[in-house]
């Protein structure tokens, strides 16, 4: 009986000291963000803001071309991760559902793509950029950062491709449709939520990069959100407030973007497989 | 995010099998797979195009940089200096290339361990987990899988600060007072601390999940089947479990071998490499050597050799993939 | 409290002076009065360096003459090399930029400076020749110098009052007293120093007699072993101890003035024009701060200093010379080079133009300092150095957190040497 009892009560406390353990950096991001810089500084910890305040967030959006930061991120997010799905898609449905020599060739090909570190060719990429004339623009960011995904989200695809039953494309054949209607008709309704769950990571990388930016544009017109939140330490001093708000803005979109998205993925994933 | 894998995350490549399996070759019209001969290259094109240009090019131009001497001076006056393998010899005759390098499979080794045991073990906690609890804890999961790395590194900056960071408030009132004004860049050991923790917390979720994820796909039969044997919890474990997930277990390691290796960000936003260049890994050398010591032909050869080192640390994992290929080839 | 004003002829006493002909004539011959209209100027300055209100009257003469726009672009110290190198090897560098005396000569060899013997005959004649040093590279003038400025002590004097201080220290010794008993007396932290101010550290070495290299042959070499490198190095954590910065940040991560700001700390060892920083941070700072000499051994010479300086450059790569050209005739005429002066407490590039500085109390407090201030050596291999990870940085940190000098100094002779004879 006591055994049992505590067979049942320790994974349960683990989950709530791993669930605070995860959360907590989160939860502190926030909760400085929102506090008063008193209750920041003070000795002893303030662990739940009390009078909330909306001061940090006015200090860390009060910088210069702040909006232009936000408008150049989400573009160059959303530009990247959609070329990168319209490419990666094409590739996948072939990697997926067709034979031909060199296919292998070509899933290595990605695989190693998946694995180059980019922030070791800086340099080479901005001279490339420079001598092309392409500073300060949004389309080599875009493009690049395109490619940085676009392995990744091949490789995905292809799984999810390969998941959406082959006689369902066969019967739409059966049916008079045309391979690439059969494409549009019925395995891309069905890969919606791959698409999704794939494009997350897409938008995490985007949204994320700051060494390759920080090179190539160094006018603040062509400038991304990283690099606000980076310039932080040295443009706010010791001011976590301020630093903790920029940084609860930067992560708010992916955060919603992830626990929406993730949720709407999975579900999609598992409907899928019970009608395969 | 960085974290990539073969299969997405709920293993559609378990229902790609079964649906494989049910029928096998398939009636393909045989004057339209004369038509689609092409087919597959023209929709690979795009992306090979995308890759050669984008990745290759820089890549090839990396290589181009590596036997030149390029400093301050010829950046900016855009001259060509070949200086044959100078810079590689200066890299390798050089101790610290070997001892960064040394300190990067080090760095890369215990932060995967700790990533892999952890997270397994999170993974099967969240399959023994009541359902209420269990999305309690995925939920917390998730939140530090999505945060971004570079609000994650600000974070900890500011979790370990040393003037009001909550950490050493905690250790001082858990009595070890002389963390209370503790400066966690201060050392290489201290440094490399935090970073691991920051790793290790943002990498734990994805193995956990998946883990989780991969759990519920084992077929209960299986279970069933060794419980008629006569396994206990253990014995299910070894026999059942484990080697229903190893070909997950193998491709998620060296996924996180290559993702901690070239953990860039986190080890350079956090202390940019010191104290003292001491936690350094290889991308920030080649970073600061090329970049920051404005000795850019230097630093592509640090490149071009962390790129090769990469390329010998994944072999292996791509043997893996390949023979996994071969089987799914056959299934085609 | 009061210090005896050391006349600004005083100053530049020291500064090995010309001046024997005055050649401060007006260029107003403007050739094409409106040849530059529609052209944007783009300009670096160094955060903190010029104040808005130079900037906007600046700006307001230049587009009167040229019909031209400018744009003031402020940059950041930290990465300021890196961002420079990679900006004078493009299409569109920046026209005209803020250079730090040190860096000058790193630049003005690799070619990406415009020369300006032009501008030097036409407006330099009577630019200090010791200040005008760093702009000239193999005898050629490749920059124009812009101010110049040694540290000072910025106190609180509400803090040092509350502490009992009535008299203002002459000797380390008593500084470093009226510190103790600030900690003692007040809840605010005595001194604000990070440990990686090495601009200080420089200074304490100048005091010493000595410098962080030495020549070897015709190399310069690490000096850090040097036994008064040492001696300037514990002083530095005597002090350092005082505070509770960190001691593996510079004084700008965070800026010390705004830590100052806030009303806590009992003073910092900073640029005259910090204090305005702290001002716009906190209003309310500016009736409390004061300034005075850093106080050296004897009561008889105060501490030595760094003398830091900037230089305005035109990049060679700047499709817009002459135009860059008309900024600086503007930038570094009497009447800016005067309101810069003014403004910042800074040391102007012609000792005609040192009565700006009288009634200027930052200003009156670097004077005394200055006849004994020094640089690091005005050579090219020097800026590498200065990349992140300084050695130089790294040593005090390592003496700070508990290394004998000599064992931290040998801990990075390597790397510091490495640097010094980088190849170019």
């Amino acid at each position: 009986m006591n055994r049992s009892l505590f067979g049942r009560l320790w994974p349960n406390v683990t989950a709530v000291v791993l669930f605070i353990g995860f959360v907590f950096p989160v939860y502190w991001m926030f909760a400085t963000a929102f506090k008063p810089t008193g209750d920041i500084i003070s000795e002893d910890p303030v662990w739940f803001p009390t009078d909330i305040t909306f001061e940090h967030f006015g200090t860390a959006i009060d910088v210069d071309h702040f909006w232009t930061y936000v408008t150049n991120s989400l573009v160059v997010t959303f530009c990247a991760v959609g070329l990168a799905l319209v490419v990666a898609l094409a590739g996948s449905f072939a990697l997926a559902r067709m034979r031909f020599k060199g296919r292998r060739g070509f899933i290595i090909g990605f695989m190693l793509a998946q694995m180059a570190p980019w922030e070791v060719m800086i340099i080479a990429m901005y001279m490339i950029v420079r001598d092309a004339s392409m500073l300060n623009s949004l389309v080599p960011l875009t493009i690049f950062y395109m490619m940085m995904i676009l392995p990744f989200t091949i490789l995905t695809l292809r799984g999810f491709v390969a998941a959406v039953p082959r006689e369902l494309e066969e019967a739409a054949m059966v049916d008079g449709c045309t391979r690439s209607q059969a494409f549009r008709k019925v395995i891309l309704p069905l890969l919606a939520p791959g698409l999704m769950a794939t494009s997350l990571f897409g938008f995490i990388t985007a949204w994320n990069e700051f060494p390759l930016v920080l090179v190539l544009n160094k006018e603040a017109g062509s400038q991304t959100l990283p690099l606000w939140l980076s310039s932080f330490q040295t443009a706010f001093g010791d001011d976590w407030g301020a630093t903790m708000a920029a940084s609860s803005l930067f992560a708010v979109p992916i955060l919603i973007l992830f626990v929406f998205l993730q949720r709407r993925a999975v579900s999609g994933l598992t409907a899928g497989a019970v009608k395969g | 995010m960085t974290v990539q894998t073969e299969r997405p995350p709920s293993g559609p490549a378990d229902v790609r099998k079964t649906a494989g399996a049910g029928e096998p070759g398939g009636p393909t019209p045989r004057a339209a797979s004369r038509a689609g001969a092409f087919a597959p290259y023209l929709l690979l094109l795009p992306a090979c195009a995308a890759t050669v240009l984008l990745l290759g090019w820089p890549l090839l131009k990396d290589v181009l940089l590596s036997f030149q001497n390029l400093n301050m001076a010829q950046l900016i006056q855009h001259v060509t200096e070949w200086n044959g393998v100078d810079n590689y010899k200066d890299v390798l005759t050089g101790e610290d290339f070997w001892r960064v390098t040394l300190r990067s499979i080090l760095f890369t080794a215990a932060n995967v361990v700790l990533i892999m045991i952890l997270g397994a073990l999170v993974g099967l906690l969240l399959a023994r987990l009541g359902r209420r609890m269990r999305v309690t804890l995925l939920v917390g999961l998730v939140l530090a899988w999505a945060m971004p790395v570079v609000a994650a590194t600000t974070v900890y900056q500011w979790l370990f600060a040393q003037r009001f960071g909550v950490v050493n408030w905690v250790l001082d009132k858990l009595g070890w007072h002389s963390m209370a004004d503790y400066s966690w860049t201060s050392s290489q050991l201290s440094t490399f601390f935090v970073v691991t923790v920051l790793i290790v917390w943002q990498s734990i979720p994805f193995v956990a999940i998946n883990l989780y994820a991969a759990t519920t796909t084992i077929p209960d039969e299986l279970y069933e089947a060794a419980a008629l044997d006569g396994a206990g919890a253990w014995q299910s474990f070894t026999t059942v479990t484990l080697p229903f997930l190893r070909p997950f277990l193998y491709a998620t390691t060296f996924l996180e071998i290559i993702w901690v290796f070239k953990a860039f960000v986190q080890v350079f936003t956090i202390n940019g490499g010191g104290p003292d260049r001491l936690t350094e890994i290889l991308p920030v050398y080649a970073y600061i050597e090329g970049v920051g010591n404005q000795h850019y032909g230097m630093g592509a050869a640090i490149a071009v050799l962390t790129i090769l080192i990469l390329l010998v640390i994944s072999a292996y994992y791509l043997r893996i993939v390949l023979k996994q290929e071969n089987e799914e080839e056959a299934g085609l | 409290m009061k210090r005896k004003l050391i006349s600004a002829i005083g100053i530049a006493g020291m500064m090995v002076s010309i001046a024997a002909c005055g050649g401060g004539e007006d260029t107003n011959d403007k050739a094409g009065a409106d040849g530059y209209a529609g052209q944007t100027l783009t300009v670096w300055v160094m955060d903190g360096s010029s104040p808005d209100q130079w900037q906007k009257d600046v700006t307001a003469a230049f587009e009167k003459k040229t019909k031209a726009k400018v744009k003031f672009e402020i940059q950041q110290w930290n990465g300021i090399q890196q961002k420079l190198t990679t900006a004078l090897s493009e299409e569109n560098p920046p026209d005209v930029f803020e250079i730090g005396n040190t860096q000058t000569p790193a630049y003005a060899k690799t070619g990406g400076l415009a020369d300006l013997a032009g501008l030097k005959s036409e407006i330099g004649a009577d630019w200090t020749d010791s200040l005008n040093n760093s702009s000239v590279f193999d005898g050629k003038q490749y920059a124009a110098p812009w101010y110049f400025a040694n540290r000072v002590v910025i106190y609180n004097k509400k803090v040092w009052a509350d502490a009992g201080i009535k008299e203002l220290p002459k000797t380390r010794d008593e500084f470093y007293a009226d510190l103790k008993q600030i900690g003692e007396k007040t809840d605010a932290e005595p001194i604000y120093l990070p440990g990686q101010n090495w601009y200080h550290f420089v200074g304490l070495t100048v005091g010493e007699g000595t410098e962080l290299v030495k020549k070897d042959g015709d190399k310069y070499v690490s000096n850090l072993a040097d036994p008064k490198v040492a001696a300037a190095m514990q002083t530095y954590k005597k002090f350092q101890a005082l505070s509770k910065a960190p001691k593996d940040k510079d004084e700008s991560t965070p800026q010390q003035s705004e830590v100052f700001a806030k009303g806590r700390t009992g003073a910092f060892i900073g640029m005259g024009w910090e204090a305005g920083t702290a001002i716009q941070a906190n209003p309310e700072i500016e009736k409390e701060i004061g300034y005075f000499t850093i106080p050296g051994a004897t009561a008889d010479k105060p501490e030595g200093v760094f003398l830091g300086g900037s230089n305005l450059a035109v990049a060679a790569g700047s499709k817009k010379q002459e135009l860059a050209q008309e900024f600086l005739k503007i930038a570094l005429s009497d009447q800016f080079e005067g309101q810069l002066a003014k403004l910042n407490g800074v040391i102007p590039n012609k000792e005609s133009l040192q009565t700006n500085l009288t009634g200027n109390a930052a200003a009156e407090a670097a004077a005394p300092a200055a006849a004994g201030g020094g640089t690091t050596p005005l050579i090219p291999e020097w800026a590498a150095v200065e990349n992140a990870p300084n050695p130089i940085k790294t040593y005090m940190t390592a003496v700070l957190n508990g290394k004998s000098p000599a064992a931290a100094a040998e801990q990075v002779e390597d790397e510091f040497n490495k640097r010094l004879a980088q190849q170019q």
